[in-house]
């Protein structure tokens, strides 16, 4: 008995152990990153480094933003990321519900699910040169359009497929009764199902949102100038001859803050969807 | 007799609405073709044709499968698959051994069992291009904090960035950073779906955790796992990113990976028709992949 609860005790401490060393691992980086962002210059690049700032300055922020292209990344990608994720919502919400109440047969309804996988994951690479060139073509390069525009490409039908999943998985019994009081298919899909699916389309919208505003390919490979966005703002410090530790980490934290807190308030949800498609696929 | 009625009344509701369905799929259906469809069709014509974008405003001609041999020939192609084959070989073994630890280790629903878990998934809601640049800095071999730590441990740590297979551990670290997370809550989710009672009943039998974990758990998530696997092979392989900001590439071409090298060709030497034929020998791998993740899928949804 007391062997048992001596093991117990240990695997309970192994279990502290373990898990105290995976948040350590989590957030010693990004409290380093943080600490970067707000170190005097001087202290920066010591050897060996100074890692607790002996006071904490604005000056990389104050930088930052008074920097007129800082606000024009920043408007950029609110821009980007909202009409991506509300154009994205409305028409993959309506294309999933057409599709999962279309009544297609197995095979074809396999096809599309195929289709849908098929493009979130071939390398993308492959399509952003010819895209490139159609956006060159049709003269909106380095325009925030070319950009939603690419981040559309891949949000609608990943988030069809997965609006496909939330629906197939609805009660048809409710929205039946719903048709035999006269409903119209709109009044079906906007007053009955909708509401029903609502945590699903919450899901669906926040990773969207979170996918537009981390992309970085896509805006990087259309945009020049006029219509960068914070991931290349942040991408851009590397390839810089000097190294500029202090700004990189205030852009960096200035990308990633609002992100951290907005996932911290929409947890239940995200989570929600990151599941979602893998589990039940 | 009353199935078949409703069966019937169903189908000729289905015809009648038939056309609205099909009208809410149009527009996603639009988008899918133009963004899509039509790049790659342009992608394969390009692959057979000779231009570059810097010498040339349009092709200078059809040069039949000349640039997928040019490519195949290339050392830094060459080398380029290598290192994606080790980078996300590693990263995702990794991953999966790691975030299914986690995942049993950070199961439960007390509070502080609960802040653990918001606290471990933060880097999936990291920009790649931020997690990059972190990175960058922390494994800086003079003034950044790794080496610094492991110096406290008697410990002179190495060049991360600046040495070839260094760097290539540096890629890997950060591939494992950002997507443990992934791993672990789709674990999570699978290991919650299993009923409680087969637990109980084994405890009864006198099996050990491990022993349960061993018999139940795996088999009832084999299929979740090895999709889980696929999914972020598949990921891994694509990513470019966190690998821009890291290491660009470097030193030398030692962290090139396959999307790094289309990348570089396409978008910086713009060599169109080598960078589209390099992209469909790796759609080539990648479709093979996905038609098993598919095949596993359907596989495993008729078992259920």
């Amino acid at each position: 008995m007391s062997s048992g609860s001596f093991t117990k005790g240990i695997q309970r401490v192994l279990r502290v152990l373990a898990l105290t060393i995976a948040c350590l691992v989590v957030l010693v980086p990004l409290g380093y990153l943080l600490l970067n962002s707000v170190k005097p210059q001087s202290e920066m690049y010591t050897i060996p480094p100074i890692i607790f700032p002996s006071h904490i300055t604005w000056e990389h922020f104050e930088a930052a933003f008074n920097n007129p292209r800082t606000l024009r990344f920043l408007t950029n990608s609110l821009t980007v990321t909202g009409i991506t994720t509300a154009v994205t919502v409305v028409v993959s919400t309506m294309a999933a519900y057409g599709l999962s109440r279309m009544g297609l047969r197995a095979g074809v309804l396999s096809l599309i699910i195929f289709v849908f996988l098929f493009i979130r994951f071939y390398p993308r690479i492959t399509t952003v040169i010819p895209y490139f060139l159609v956006m060159r073509q049709l003269a909106l390069l380095d325009t925030v359009w070319a950009v939603i525009i690419g981040h559309l490409g891949i949000t609608i039908p990943f988030v069809t497929w997965l609006m496909l999943i939330v629906f197939q998985d609805l009660p048809r019994e409710v929205e039946e009764a719903a048709e035999v009081d006269g409903a119209s298919p709109l009044q079906r899909f906007g007053l009955v199902a909708l509401p029903m699916a609502a945590p699903g389309v919450a899901s669906a919208a926040i990773l969207t949102a979170f996918l537009s505003w981390n992309e970085f390919l896509i805006a990087s490979s259309v945009t020049k100038r006029q219509a960068q966005v914070l991931s290349i703002a942040v991408a851009s410090f590397v390839t810089d001859r000097g190294v500029q530790w202090g700004p990189m980490a205030a852009m960096a934290v200035i990308m990633i803050v609002p992100m951290i807190l907005f996932a911290l308030f929409v947890q239940r949800y995200l989570i929600r969807g990151i599941t979602l498609g893998a589990v039940k696929g | 007799m009353s199935t078949v009625m409703i069966t019937q009344k169903r189908r000729r509701r289905l015809r009648h609405d038939w056309p609205w369905m099909a009208a809410f799929v149009v527009p996603a259906a639009l988008l899918v073709v133009a963004v899509q469809f039509y790049p790659l069709l342009f992608s394969a014509y390009l692959s057979t044709q000779d231009w570059t974008l810097t010498s040339s405003q349009s092709s200078e001609g059809f040069v039949g499968l000349q640039n997928f041999a040019k490519v195949l020939q290339n050392d830094v192609f060459q080398r380029a698959v290598r290192n994606s084959a080790l980078i996300t070989g590693t990263a995702v073994v990794l991953e999966m051994i790691i975030g299914t630890a986690l995942a049993y280790l950070a199961a439960g629903s007390s509070r502080i069992i609960r802040a653990v878990r918001t606290l471990l998934i933060l880097p999936l809601v990291i920009a790649p291009v931020a997690a990059g640049t972190l990175w960058r800095m922390m494994l800086n071999s003079q003034m950044g904090l790794t080496n610094y730590l492991l110096s406290f441990l008697g410990i002179q740590g190495p060049d991360w960035l600046g040495n070839a297979d260094w760097a290539l551990v540096s890629v890997i670290i950060v591939d494992v950073w950002m997507t443990t997370p992934f791993v672990l809550l789709v674990v999570l989710a699978g290991v919650s779906s299993i009923p409680d009672e087969l637990h109980e009943s084994a405890a009864l039998d006198g099996a050990s955790r491990w022993k349960s974990f061993l018999y139940i758990d795996v088999p009832l998530m084999a299929p979740l796992l090895l999709l889980t696997f696929l999914f972020r092979m598949l990921e891994s392989l694509l990513s470019l990113d966190s690998i821009y900001t890291l290491t660009l590439g470097g030193p030398g071409y030692a962290t090139f990976t396959m999307t790094y090298y289309i990348y570089t060709l396409g978008l910086r030497s713009f060599n169109l028709g080598m960078a589209a034929a390099a992209s469909w020998l790796f759609m080539s791998f990648a479709t093979v992949a996905l038609l098993v993740v598919f095949w596993l899928q359907r596989r495993w949804q008729t078992a259920q």
